[in-house]
């Protein structure tokens, strides 16, 4: 049985992606813990500015899962080993742009996936977290 | 030794919870220790048609499914450790209850309810994540 | 090896008092799965209804006691969905989480959802066992 499981902080390579320490926020951009890592929920920011990206919602998702592989393979990990998705919309009927987006960044063998809509903050029009293994 | 992330073929295999577009999900992966198992909505497990109903209904099923799934993959309701509700709406909490409360047996998993916009009309959709063997 | 942490006080036990079908946390794998921690009194379970603020530091209070229990802490949190009623109350969020969790805040996602009972707000997270 597995107790006490080595813990620690995953940050992003690039500086502009962490958004937690950019805005002064009271989370982490990620966490490792034993052999799996939980990423915090990531939007649409532009990984150039840091501003938020708020074009059509093709691109936001596209931005969100590129700086998702980013955070990822900033702590050694990538897209392949993600497990588990939370992918929320503001709008439903963004499902089918999502979609076609989406399968882009998991052809083969996708992570378990949950996707609905919610209100989101700051006018994102996604929100996107993810469990994945370490190694 | 790096932990195994294997994606288990369900048989019959139901559509994801969320897609209409094909499978964009795969319904179950395992990671190390755990099976996670993509948000579940109602499907006929034989043709993976979207079953629509009550509230309660659409539980029935979802669990149905799920127990399934879990057995094929070498688990099963009992090893469930944690599971996400998702409701179209919270007043739909009660029905929901009385269904799962006959599905999972003692001691029951670890649990979170909420109320959210679901994707193709579903009323309930259903996540969990479970031990493997 | 899946292990029920049960409710250390019975206010906790949302089963016993609302019928909840689960467990108020499960040890598995070295993590701590709690179910979604709602604002109630720790020795009665009765709903302590109130501000975003009044109802988060209960919740924290609660999380506190549960993990404890179990050999863990807040500070061996790793990941949170903290779901709220309403996006307005995000800053107000912010505030009062940052004082329970200032030792190492996990990683986290904001849900704004629709809360049993008219809560405000809810927790659901997991911790290093």
């Amino acid at each position: 049985m597995t107790e006490n499981l080595p813990r620690s902080v995953i940050e992003p390579k690039n500086p502009r992606l962490n958004v937690s320490r950019n805005a002064n926020l009271p989370h982490v951009p990620g966490i490792r813990v034993g052999p799996y890592i939980f990423l915090s929920g990531m939007g649409p920011i532009d990984p150039e500015t840091g501003e938020r990206n708020h074009g059509p919602i093709a691109e936001q998702v596209r931005t969100t899962l590129a700086n998702m592989q980013h955070m990822l393979e900033s702590a050694g990990s990538s897209l392949e080993r993600v497990v588990r998705v939370h992918v929320v919309l503001a709008d439903l009927a963004d499902m089918p742009d999502m979609e076609r987006v989406y399968r882009e960044f998991f052809p083969i063998d996708p992570p378990a996936r949950t996707a609905w809509s919610m209100q989101l903050r700051f006018g994102n029009g996604c929100e996107i977290e993810c469990v994945a293994l370490a190694t | 030794m790096s932990p195994r992330r294997e994606v288990i073929v369900a048989s019959p295999r139901p559509r994801d919870a969320g897609s209409s577009v094909g499978q964009p999900a795969s319904t179950l992966v395992r990671g190390g220790d755990f099976l996670f198992v993509s948000g579940l909505a109602a499907v006929d497990p034989h043709s993976g048609e979207r079953v629509r109903g009550t509230t309660a209904g659409e539980t029935r099923q979802i669990l149905a499914n799920l127990k399934q799934l879990l057995e094929a993959a070498g688990s099963s309701l009992d090893k469930v450790v944690k599971v996400n509700v998702l409701l179209h709406s919270m007043l739909e909490a009660p029905n929901m209850n009385e269904v799962y409360a006959r599905f999972f047996p003692e001691p029951p998993p670890a649990r979170t309810v909420c109320g959210a916009r679901l994707p193709d009309g579903a009323k309930v959709i259903i996540e969990c994540t479970a031990l493997i063997q | 090896m899946r292990e029920v942490i049960a409710a250390p006080l019975p206010g906790l036990d949302l089963r016993q008092h609302y019928g909840h079908h689960q467990s108020p946390a499960i040890r598995a794998g070295g993590l701590i799965f709690c179910s979604g921690m709602l604002p109630v009194d720790p020795e009665t379970g009765e709903r302590r209804h109130g501000t975003l603020t009044s109802e988060a530091h209960v919740i924290f209070g609660n999380l506190k006691l549960l993990l404890e229990s179990a050999g863990s802490s807040l500070d061996r949190i790793v990941q949170v969905h903290a779901l709220i009623y309403d996006s307005i109350e995000y800053d107000v969020l912010n505030r009062v989480y940052r004082q329970c969790v200032a030792n190492g805040p996990p990683a986290r996602t904001v849900w704004t959802a629709q809360i049993e009972a008219g809560f405000k707000v809810q927790l659901d997270v997991i911790a290093a066992a």
